[in-house]
């Protein structure tokens, strides 16, 4: 025992060395964005190759839910597309249009990447979503997700192979969002721990929403494309202040089974953010 | 230099000075810059106690990232090359030594004294060069800036210390 403490405290200039170097690490991670964001991009490459094995596993235990799900999502799909070409045959006999305007420019706005969620928190008071996609597969921040269901969070991390999705049962993501029919809009904000639900905000007073009232994402923003399925209301609204409404919103997406989801990467984002910015600086 | 205790806090605060205002801001042809600072650091007394060292090798790294906005970037580098003070006194001083004195050209001759802070000097800007880039994405930019501003800074540490020699002698 004596020897250890003799050992100890003649080499403890060790100690008290990887102490200094373990506080300027601490400084130089805390404090310098640049390296932070590579110790990040590291730790966050780390984690997923845990996280990958696992969700890999598994993936086959979900198989037959998925399944059905995709099948169930197919069939829909296929009758809204029969159903539309039957309204196209009808509307092009009777309003014999001769040609349509080519705007196809228009639906390449956004592309989707396919991803899978190998770690996710519903528990927590500000949750993360881990996905297998990263900046090699072209995911950047910034991007919005969804799942077939309805929205999911956005991108705020990447690493070359995974990146990290703030939530919507995370406080600091407010998407903003509208009541289909009425066009008007407000952030859908998580308070409640509950994964089930969330609130859309600031509503003008004078506007009656009905229970079962459908939310959907606004498309204000370049994260998200207009129509991503949110939600329906759930509680009739609530006075916050003196100006706005809150409603509550039972959110379509189930977080707690959440496996599938889908990027959006919006093709003229730039473009329209430089608009922005000119636009804001020409105010100024 | 005097080991009086003043007078090594105004040689701190000195260097410290020098390096925020005058050498942090030279990038000689884009690529060195001169980090003198661990001069002090050299020299310290032969048989000051190691834990003194590294924490005034910490203390003056962190002080220079106080002022200069790299946080933590110098403390790091300079609390591994006080580390290394001992192993190069070791390995690069004559052994006929008596028990206490100050490294300087005049106790270890020009060779060991160029070898001595050389070493030491290697370790402090290699630490300091590869925190900063932080990755070896691009290792010969990486390489050039270590090696012109270890160049740079052995200059003027010779320098430095040739005055520091004429100052003892009168």
């Amino acid at each position: 025992m004596r020897d250890l403490i003799n050992f100890i405290f003649k080499n403890i200039h060790w100690l008290f060395f990887f102490l200094l170097v373990f506080i300027s690490s601490f400084l130089i991670i805390n404090n310098n964005e640049f390296q932070r964001s590579k110790y990040l991009a590291f730790k966050t490459e780390i984690i997923g190759k845990g996280h990958l094995v696992s969700s890999y596993v598994n993936s086959y235990l979900g198989l037959r839910e998925t399944n059905q799900k995709l099948i169930r999502q197919i069939t829909e799909q296929e009758s809204l597309i029969q159903k539309l070409q039957q309204q196209l045959a009808e509307l092009s006999v009777t309003m014999k249009t001769p040609t349509f305007i080519d705007d196809s420019a228009r639906f390449e706005k956004y592309e989707f990447i396919a991803a899978r969620v190998i770690n996710n928190n519903v528990s927590g008071v500000e949750n993360l979503i881990m996905l297998d996609k990263g900046s090699n597969q072209g995911v950047e921040n910034d991007m919005g997700v969804f799942s077939l269901e309805g929205i999911v969070g956005r991108v705020i991390h990447t690493s070359p192979n995974f990146s990290v999705v703030i939530s919507l049962l995370n406080p600091k993501f407010r998407p903003s969002c509208k009541v289909v029919g009425d066009n008007s809009f407000g952030p859908l904000i998580w308070k409640e721990r509950d994964p089930r639900y969330a609130y859309l905000e600031e509503l003008p007073r004078h506007v009656v929403f009905h229970i079962g009232d459908t939310v959907v994402t606004s498309g204000y923003s370049t994260v998200f494309p207009e129509g991503v399925p949110v939600g329906v209301i759930t509680s009739s609204e609530k006075q916050t202040n003196d100006n706005f409404n809150s409603v509550k919103v039972k959110l379509f997406t189930n977080f707690i089974t959440l496996k599938e989801v889908f990027i959006v990467k919006m093709n003229n984002k730039e473009e329209v953010q430089e608009l922005e910015n000119t636009f804001e600086t020409n105010v100024e | 230099m005097s080991s009086k205790w003043y007078h090594q806090i105004l040689f701190f605060i000195l260097l410290i000075l020098l390096q925020v205002w005058f050498f942090s801001r030279i990038h000689l042809f884009n690529f060195a810059t001169p980090l003198p600072y661990i001069y002090f650091i050299a020299k310290l007394p032969s048989n000051m106690n190691r834990n003194v060292v590294l924490l005034l090798s910490f203390l003056l790294g962190f002080f220079i990232d106080l002022f200069g906005y790299t946080m933590g970037i110098n403390a790091l580098a300079s609390t591994i090359a006080g580390f290394s003070r001992y192993y190069s006194l070791q390995l690069f001083t004559p052994k006929d030594l008596p028990q206490k004195y100050t490294p300087s050209v005049q106790t270890l001759g020009s060779t060991f004294f160029q070898r001595y802070i050389g070493f030491i000097l290697l370790i402090h800007e290699f630490v300091f060069f590869l925190v900063e880039t932080f990755s070896l994405f691009d290792p010969v930019i990486l390489l050039i800036r270590f090696l012109s501003s270890f160049v740079l800074t052995f200059i003027l540490v010779i320098v430095f210390e040739r005055f520091n020699f004429n100052f003892q002698k009168e």
